[in-house]
């Protein structure tokens, strides 16, 4: 056998995605199903004076309608990420205030869709309104509370005693710039969608969009108080979660206690514009950087202070700081976060929280730095590298950071770039290049996986890890393939069900590094229990012995690995734009990213993790924008065309590759993951890149034709 | 349940005659704006009168030498017309700058032009709006309005039309012919589409029950120079933050003749005749492009959020009668 692991394979659902065979959740054809739909809040804060839902009631086809005057019963869960996790503490209909604009105040269920929606805006609501707060320039900022049980504040070297002169003297250049970002929103191409099914009061199937199916399984249980073998979680397909389908959110709550209540199968899909307010999104940010450096280079001080906002019903921090302390070695570091409660929807992870938003600050003032003392920004981050996590003191396991730089400034061709801004110019238009560092923790959780071979040379594996979209199906064949020797044709897999061995979370890039080395592990204890070296060796065992199948369940778990090394993702993009200033029309024209992230399993849908990332990263830098009115505190987005992202126009050829050996200190397959670590420093690259073309420093995003016309 | 009934008519006799009778009935051809405003309940028909089979579909060219295009003709035929790219490029390029080539594939020239806005605080009904709900307020005027007007809005409405198309035809002259209760007629393209006023609710002056059957282009030689210039927040499949049509025709380096209109900026095509004034008679360089730009924008009267448009509106102008002076292209 050639081998698998390193090559390029077609996703393996990717025929049953195009031909619309994928079962998403939506689409489960259930008997006797009933359809729910959202009653939202028109109003961003205040409370439900009336509520009048006779006209609701009466209307064709409605079988039940719910608000907090006939809220349905759910057990407060423990909600501590162990045993269960809601993304939104107030549990839905809990009371009549409204928190921010498009909060579900009601679910109306009829027959039809169709019946349902047109009922839902029977509903008449009056409110006592209070002016609601959606400007951070008015919000009060404090102090951000700790995140899985680190605090946000660290202060090291002259910082820690409060001596920001000492820290900076000798230093022949300093920095100090604000950066922000915008609201964002998550917008997968599957809606949010939930099915709840129950058979009985005690006993519920769930199909919803899911990262996290045993995640999600653990919280019903809680919430509904039943046990867990009679609750089973089905997403055998995702169509794009970012960080926003980890955990039920209100609406999936709301579904599943009125379908116990009706004893009916009840679907709730959100539109757009509910999804808006529903579904998280990732925080606007203020950031202000300090760099000092010596005149060659070295950075004396890093200080980053960050403010971010959260919803009156959930605090979530947008952990920008979380990669300060192991980009770049400084001596002198101050991280500082700080946290404002207005009446926005609750944000959430999405897409290298933290990491994003923090790179762009971090690398657009690297790029500042460097222009300041004339050196190559590519020199500068060779220069400050550091072989430790500076917060944990550990030492980073098979770290490529450098060979990312140097192998994407070939690629690039980065030695023949133009060394003043507005130096390069075509068809009338300026050209500017740029770069940025890229990176993101290598998370892995415990994997467990059944292996099963039968009679007919087909392997099958089940795990209830899924695939987001992202090509873990094909991920999982391949590493089955690989250790038994099969052509992964031959593989089948299964994920996505509550019932099949804990395949941990899609969250955090870590499906691939949780889930491989137990699929390895699995199929090599498949033979041990058939007593052979080979599949096909078992295969044929199979056959004489007349036995229906080999089996065999193995689980892998990460050690005590952390405590020795601290696990990272690298990498570094570079991108060419052309901005024709005059009209303010601003393009990327050409993309290298060359990433570190261990071991590659399949160089294809690796590669298009990347480029998924990068696009994002252009949407970000371009165009996406979550406005809110100030008035009266709605999101004045509501749908896919009036929130951007990017469309094929925008997007140029993006060249990927890949840097570095397997990191065997984080997991016996090597793998590190590659779901988030595309997206971040795109956006910084692409600012840097202007600026090289323009000779003018953008540093609120996104770069719309008004910020270049106007500056 | 909004319930309503669906016919479709073999006759635009039998087409107006319904709607006429039926002040609660809409027209359907290719639906593309119609279906997704009825799906949050902007509309809300009594009955949808389908012309979609009408022999309506046609581009013939007329005895003065221009052409006359039926409004049943979908968007993507007109902009792949033989006669069209070759001699009214603007059309084309302006057609194929707006949506997409599925949408375009659907839309028709009449719906086009019927089309509504796409200001948010229209769409989303926790807005007040006086174009959904006449008497209520325009939320827009003191909230996010960064796609809204410069020109002709109103304290009632801030809405811009959303058509690329309809800004090169109102560059070109174009004539929408109608036909209603009380017989046909026909209306210039500037005056089709109307200024809010106090009644913002009306999009156009056609009269109840009236049904676009043809608009007709006249001859037009300098329309070869034109351009269409759009300006968006991404590169394909979003609405423009300004747009300009622009076409000219010169002799010796002299102004002979030219045609501006602006998108994005008004309730309506803004034509801008002042500028066309100005241009006739003067050299073609930068400098006359400068000061026509100056005059296109006069009594612009930016919002709170669009401020920027003025300067972006200024610059677009003056790219596009520059390229146009050059024999047009692409921007």
């Amino acid at each position: 056998m050639s081998p698998v692991i390193g090559t390029s394979v077609s996703r393996k659902d990717g025929r049953a995605k195009v031909t619309g065979a994928a079962t998403y959740a939506a689409e489960h054809a259930i008997a006797d199903l009933v359809h729910g739909y959202l009653v939202t809040a028109s109003i961003a804060n205040g409370r439900i004076k009336a509520i009048d839902t006779r006209a609701a009631e009466k209307a064709a086809g409605v079988i039940a309608v719910f608000t907090h005057k006939n809220a349905l019963p759910v057990f407060t869960p423990s909600n501590d990420f162990v045993s269960s996790k809601i993304y939104e503490a107030r549990l839905p209909l809990s009371d009549d205030r409204i928190h921010y604009g498009g909060q579900i105040i009601g679910l109306v269920v009829a027959d039809t869709f169709e019946q349902a929606r047109c009922a839902a805006h029977l509903v008449k609501v009056d409110y006592v309104a209070q002016t609601p707060l959606v400007e951070a320039k008015n919000a009060i900022f404090r102090e951000a509370p700790t995140m899985f049980g680190e605090s946000f504040t660290f202060e090291q070297g002259n910082f820690a005693t409060g001596d920001l002169a000492t820290a900076t003297a000798n230093a022949a250049a300093t920095i100090e710039a604000t950066y922000t970002t915008v609201t964002e929103l998550h917008a997968p191409m599957e809606p949010h969608a939930v099915i709840a099914h129950w058979h009985g009061t005690d006993s519920l199937t769930v199909y919803e969009p899911s990262q996290w199916v045993m995640g999600s399984q653990r919280t019903y249980a809680e919430l509904f108080g039943i046990p867990l073998e009679r609750l089973r979680v089905i997403t055998p397909y995702l169509g794009g979660g970012f960080g926003c389908k980890v955990f039920p959110w209100p609406h999936s709550i709301l579904c599943v206690a009125a379908a116990r209540q009706l004893q009916r199968p009840l679907k709730l899909v959100l539109s757009r514009r509910q999804m808006t307010a529903n579904s998280g999104h990732r925080s606007e940010t203020e950031q202000v950087i300090r760099l000092a450096a010596t005149t060659d280079g070295a950075l004396r001080a890093i200080a980053h202070e960050v403010k971010s906002c959260t919803s009156p019903v959930d605090e979530f921090t947008e952990p920008c700081t979380s990669i300060t302390p192991i980009m770049y070695a400084a001596p002198n570091l101050r991280l500082k976060q700080d946290l404002a409660v207005m009446n926005v929807g609750t944000p959430t992870f999405m897409r290298a929280p933290g990491e994003n938003p923090g790179l762009w600050a971090l690398e657009s003032a690297m790029d500042e730095l460097a222009w300041s003392l004339q050196l190559d920004p590519v020199e500068l981050r060779l220069k400050n590298q550091t072989r430790e996590h500076q917060r944990r003191g550990l030492p980073f396991s098979a770290k490529h950071f450098a060979d990312c730089l140097k192998v994407g400034a070939d690629r690039f061709g980065w030695r023949d770039r133009p060394l003043q801004p507005r130096s390069l110019t075509r068809d009338g238009k300026q050209v500017g290049w740029g770069m940025a560092a890229a990176t993101f923790p290598g998370y892995r959780g415990s994997g467990s996986v059944k292996v099963r071979l039968l009679p007919d040379n087909t392997v099958h594996v089940l795990t209830a890890g899924n695939d987001m979209g992202t090509g873990a199906y094909t991920m999982v064949a391949m590493a089955a393939a690989e250790t038994l020797g099969t052509p992964v044709e031959t593989v089948q897999v299964e994920m996505g069900d509550s019932q099949l061995p804990d395949g941990g979370i899609a969250g955090g890039s870590q499906m691939t590094a949780s889930l491989a080395p137990a699929v390895i592990a699995a199929c090599q204890k498949v033979l041990k229990v058939a007593n052979v070296e080979t599949a096909q060796a078992a295969f044929a065992a199979l056959r004489q012995s007349n036995r229906s199948a080999f089996e065999a369940t193995a689980s892998s778990a990460p050690g005590d690995e952390a405590e020795q090394w601290a696990f990272q993702s690298w990498g570094a993009h570079f991108c060419e734009v052309t901005v024709d200033e005059a009209i303010g029309r601003l393009r990327v024209t050409r993309w290298v990213s060359v990433m570190n992230i261990g071991r590659v399993i399949n160089a294809k849908t690796a590669a298009s993790q990347v480029r998924g990332g990068v696009i994002m990263g252009i949407g970000q830098a371009l165009m996406e924008d979550c406005q809110f009115d100030p008035t009266i505190g709605c999101p004045v987005v509501y749908d896919l065309a009036t929130y951007h992202f990017p469309a094929h126009a925008d997007i140029p050829r993006i060249e990927v590759a890949f840097v570095g050996e397997p990191d065997l200190n984080f997991n016996p397959a090597g793998v590190r993951g590659v779901g988030e670590i595309g997206i971040t420093g795109v956006s910084a690259a692409i600012a840097n890149a202007v600026y090289h073309a323009t000779g003018k420093r953008h540093r609120n995003l996104p770069l719309t034709p008004d910020k270049l016309v106007l500056g | 349940m909004n319930n309503f009934s669906y016919v479709r008519v073999a006759s635009v006799e039998d087409a107006v005659q319904r709607a006429a009778t039926d002040q609660a009935a809409m027209f359907i051809a290719g639906g593309t704006n119609l279906v997704d405003r009825m799906k949050v309940f902007l509309d809300q028909p009594s009955q949808l009168i389908d012309i979609s089979r009408l022999e309506l579909s046609r581009i013939e060219p007329t005895r003065e030498g221009g052409l006359q295009i039926g409004a049943l003709v979908t968007n993507t035929a007109l902009a792949d017309h033989p006669t069209v790219r070759r001699d009214y490029p603007i059309l084309t390029r302006a057609i194929l700058a707006g949506a997409s080539q599925q949408i375009r594939n659907m839309a028709t020239v009449g719906g086009n032009l019927m089309q509504r806005t796409r200001c948010p605080y229209y769409y989303d009904t926790v807005f007040a709006c006086n174009k959904r709900q006449p008497g209520t307020d325009c939320a827009a005027v003191a909230g996010i309005n960064r796609m809204h007007a410069l020109f002709g809005a109103s304290n009632h409405c801030i809405a811009v039309h959303p058509s690329d198309m309809c800004v090169a035809l109102a560059a070109l002259d174009a004539v929408v012919a109608v036909e209603g209760p009380q017989g046909k007629r026909q209306l210039p393209f500037v005056e089709f589409h109307r200024l809010p006023g106090e009644t913002p609710q009306h999009d156009t002056n056609l009269e109840p029950g009236e049904l676009i059957t043809t608009v007709t282009l006249p001859p037009a030689s300098f329309a070869k120079s034109g351009v269409y210039l759009k300006l968006r927040d991404r590169a394909s499949y979003s609405f423009a933050l300004v747009s300009v049509a622009a076409a000219l025709a010169l002799s010796d380096g002299q102004i002979r003749e030219a045609r501006l209109a602006m998108g994005g900026v008004a309730h309506k095509p803004w034509r801008s005749t002042g500028a066309e004034q100005f241009l006739i008679g003067k050299s073609a360089e930068e400098a006359t492009f400068r000061q026509a730009a100056e005059v296109a924008l006069q009594g612009a009267q930016p919002l709170s959020h669009n401020g920027y448009k003025v300067e972006l509106t200024k610059r677009a102008v003056r790219r596009a009668l520059t390229v146009s002076a050059k024999g047009g292209g692409i921007v």
